[in-house]
């Protein structure tokens, strides 16, 4: 169901973007540099950086190189490590907002809980929590697929009566010095936050269900020999991001596909815990037992030694509930602490949607997801003219960094707004049979990758499927962005 | 014993958890224990405790080669589940002041050497050998050591305690012989050859020298404990006819070879198989500790306390 604003006969902005972090930001400098700049963007935070501004927690950091985790038409020379922590990667992003003039698109503190599709104007409106209402005739959604974040439906959380920290939230007025306690999570953010902690907790319990695949971390810290090389002469720091992007492109053999690169990379990843773990159970209860690459990847030179600190300890007995004072394992022990970390990872919706989309004639987006997430080329979905998804369906990538894959689908929505105007088009919507036929593609792909070989992991729903990541090279995903194919859309002229 | 719903299994095992600190180990009744069956009682609860404790570890190995996804999950609970038990008897070996401090009992040079092999090879056995040989040990817990000691132990708090064992114990089971008629369903001939060519695998043969060994040595403790061989014995039957109540597990070869064995250890009488087998024991006692490595460390994560 449309809302109607009858009173409203022209839209109040050609593009509405929703969310102000990497992708919101990087979709209107693209926007604005293609000379469009009726832009409105909705940020739900008082400030922007969405995931970085989010994830402060102690150690964190980026996984992918900074020289490439950051955006090619942007580039940073004065990065101060190869894999920069949150903190500079935030102040990148709040830097970019001053160099490009972004201020005067955002409206903070405006979280949206509605957007839908009038299609008597060919409009998209969002309606806020703060009751207002935004237009714009092409929307873009770039809230990101790891924003939201809540405590586990681990039984008996309610009955915790200690401190209770997220990592996607984290609290840094309490004082970790001396205490007893506990982390629930081995993932991507427990594994930089358990090296710091050990560092201040009296102790430290780590609670893992799955071990990851951890690797070495090639990280260090930059010379200043080579950000003034970077500074004087740019193309020495392209040369630079591109070797990274074709070094990071071969690890698809290992990541995607099972190959002897593969196995190679598992020998290296065994190697890894060899050379930091010398006890045999300890090894044992961190050696992962599915396939590498199944399961995203974790990068660490610190967290193996940190569970061997002699004020840390690693549990592998499954949690059987959390009580008033900690947690018991199904071994009948209750672990009692002072504070609990919850670094269990992110709601990642594979069928819903972070907050109700309604297309054309009121279709909700949630109802035709039910059965697992789907888009054309991730970016656009039948049904839904106008709007366009930053990582949306089947665009994540396992092996390179996220913004090459997020600097296609931008380039991807300007043309696609390009096209709106230039052709003054009330809807441009992907056909159905183009969207089909290339899930119907993606699907088949998938089939035969690392990530449905049968672990259980975030990629996948319930029912096993793949709706997260796209099967192939970052270079094939820009291939398939780099054209809008207009005979795969139907164009509606206003 | 129908053939059970793994799935559903696998949701009242999570279920049905409970902890040390359910028990109160302070209550009265510690002094039940006469005097006469405290140096005995303290051996067998050693013995019950570490047999515990490898099966535990048995069942750790068994999670990392469970061919389905819910049997490594319950594996991994039974895992968790067998080491509480040897947790609780820690505690009721604490709580009738059988413990040295916050020592561990010393376990007897052939368990010592039983956890020496579950640490070096029982993760590179096929599933269906342990699958095998686990229940026909639990059953002998269950049917026999442990309705023994309650007969012979009149205080409450140990009947509480093994009264959850118990329930635990019974899944275990039901499990166990669902997963042996699973191995044994649609064997072809050619199939049991390959169960049976483990045999012939050096690291199970090592595994089987220090099992047979063990298992002499237990029965002569629990026997010295005033448990008669006749209970032993009708755990066996137990084994035999639950384990071939159906084609497909008498299919099962392991479960052929097992039940074999079980029929040898409990008959006194067959000196083909005891004379060379109490030999062993008599050998190994020779073995001392310093020749065998360090304790493996998932050793020392058994607790009496119920907090950490």
């Amino acid at each position: 169901m449309s809302k109607s604003t009858t009173t409203r006969k022209n839209p109040s902005a050609t593009v509405l973007i929703v969310g102000a972090g990497f992708a919101g930001l990087g979709a209107a400098i693209r926007l604005q540099q293609a000379g469009i700049r009726d832009i409105v963007t909705l940020e739900r935070a008082d400030r922007v950086g969405g995931t970085w501004r989010d994830n402060n927690y102690p150690g964190a950091a980026c996984d992918i190189p900074s020289n490439l985790y950051s955006y090619s038409f942007d580039q940073n020379p004065d990065w101060s490590r190869s894999f920069s922590g949150s903190e500079e990667i935030l102040g990148y992003i709040q830097a970019m907002v001053e160099r490009f003039g972004l201020q005067k698109y955002i409206r903070f503190n405006q979280n949206v809980t509605d957007l839908a599709f009038d299609d008597e104007l060919g409009v998209w409106h969002a309606t806020t929590e703060a009751g207002e209402v935004f237009s714009g005739r092409a929307a873009v959604m770039a809230q990101g697929p790891l924003s939201n974040a809540g405590f586990p439906d681990i039984p008996g959380i309610e009955d915790y009566q200690g401190h209770k920290i997220h990592s996607a939230a984290w609290d840094h007025d309490y004082d970790f010095r001396g205490k007893k306690v506990g982390v629930i999570g081995t993932g991507a953010s427990a594994i930089q936050i358990i090296p710091e902690l050990v560092k201040e907790a009296g102790k430290l319990t780590v609670f893992q269900r799955t071990p990851a695949w951890v690797m070495p971390r090639p990280d260090f810290e930059t010379p200043d020999w080579q950000k003034t090389l970077f500074r004087k002469v740019p193309a020495s720091q392209s040369a630079l991001r591109k070797g990274l992007y074709l070094a990071h492109e071969s690890m698809a053999l290992a990541v995607i596909w099972d190959s002897p690169v593969t196995r190679m990379a598992e020998r290296l990843g065994r190697w890894h815990l060899k050379r930091q773990v010398k006890d045999r159970w300890l090894r044992r209860q961190l050696t992962p037992d599915y396939r590498i690459g199944c399961k995203r990847i974790l990068v660490s030179n610190d967290y193996y030694p940190a569970l061997q600190q002699p004020n840390c300890k690693l549990i592998t007995w499954p949690i059987a509930r959390l009580s008033e004072h900690g947690i018991r394992t199904v071994e009948g022990i209750e672990h009692q602490f002072d504070a609990i970390v919850f670094a269990t990872g992110f709601d990642v919706s594979h069928s819903g949607t972070p907050f109700p989309v309604r297309g054309s004639g009121g279709r909700l987006l949630a109802d035709d997801w039910k059965r697992g997430a789907q888009a054309y080329k991730s970016i656009n979905v039948a049904g839904y003219p106008n709007l366009f998804l930053t990582f949306g369906p089947n665009s994540g990538p396992g092996h390179n960094s996220a913004l090459v894959y997020m600097e296609s689908q931008i380039d991807y929505i300007v043309k696609g707004v390009k096209t709106i105007l230039s052709r003054n088009l009330k809807a441009l919507a992907v056909r159905d049979r183009a969207q089909q036929e290339y899930n119907e593609a993606i699907q088949q792909r998938l089939a035969k990758t690392n990530w449905n070989s049968g672990c259980k992991s975030w990629y996948l729903t319930e029912d096993g499927f793949n709706a997260t990541m796209y099967p192939g090279f970052a270079s094939q995903y820009a291939n398939q962005m780099k054209e809008l194919d207009l005979r795969d859309y139907s164009l509606v002229t206003a | 014993m129908a053939k059970i719903d793994l799935d559903k299994m696998l949701t009242k095992v999570k279920n049905t958890q409970w902890a040390l600190s359910d028990i109160d180990w302070e209550a009265p009744g510690a002094d039940l224990i006469t005097e006469e069956q405290w140096p005995k009682l303290k051996e067998f609860m050693a013995d019950l405790m570490w047999i515990e404790h490898v099966g535990a570890r048995a069942f750790a190995a068994m999670a990392k080669k469970a061919p389905t996804d819910t049997l490594r999950e319950l594996y991994t609970y039974f895992h968790a589940e067998e080491q509480r038990h040897a947790n609780a008897e820690m505690a009721l070996m604490k709580r009738w002041g059988m413990l040295d401090g916050d020592e561990l009992p010393e376990p007897n040079i052939n368990l010592r050497l039983v956890i020496e092999w579950l640490d070096r090879y029982s993760d590179e056995m096929p599933v269906y050998v342990l699958g095998t040989v686990v229940p026909m040990l639990e059953i002998a817990l269950d049917g026999a050591l442990c309705k023994f000691l309650l007969d012979t132990v009149d205080d409450p708090v140990c009947h509480q305690a093994f009264e959850k064992i118990n329930d635990d114990e019974s899944r275990h089971l039901g499990v166990g012989f669902t997963v042996m008629e699973m191995q044994g369903h649609g064997a072809t001939y050619i199939k049991m050859v390959e169960m049976a060519a483990q045999l012939m695998d050096p690291r199970l043969i090592l595994g089987i020298a220090s099992y047979f060994p063990l298992l002499n040595k237990m029965r002569d403790n629990v026997v010295a404990m005033g448990l008669s061989e006749e209970k032993l014995y009708e755990c066996m039957r137990k084994f035999e006819k639950i384990g071939g109540r159906t084609e497909d597990g008498r299919r099962n070869v392991w479960f052929q070879i097992i039940k074999q064995h079980s029929r040898w250890v409990v008959d006194r009488d067959n000196r083909f198989y005891h004379a060379p087998v109490d030999a062993i024991v008599r050998l190994t006692g020779y073995i001392p500790r310093k020749a065998l490595p360090a304790i493996p460390s998932w050793v020392r994560e058994l607790t009496y306390k119920p907090t950490a």
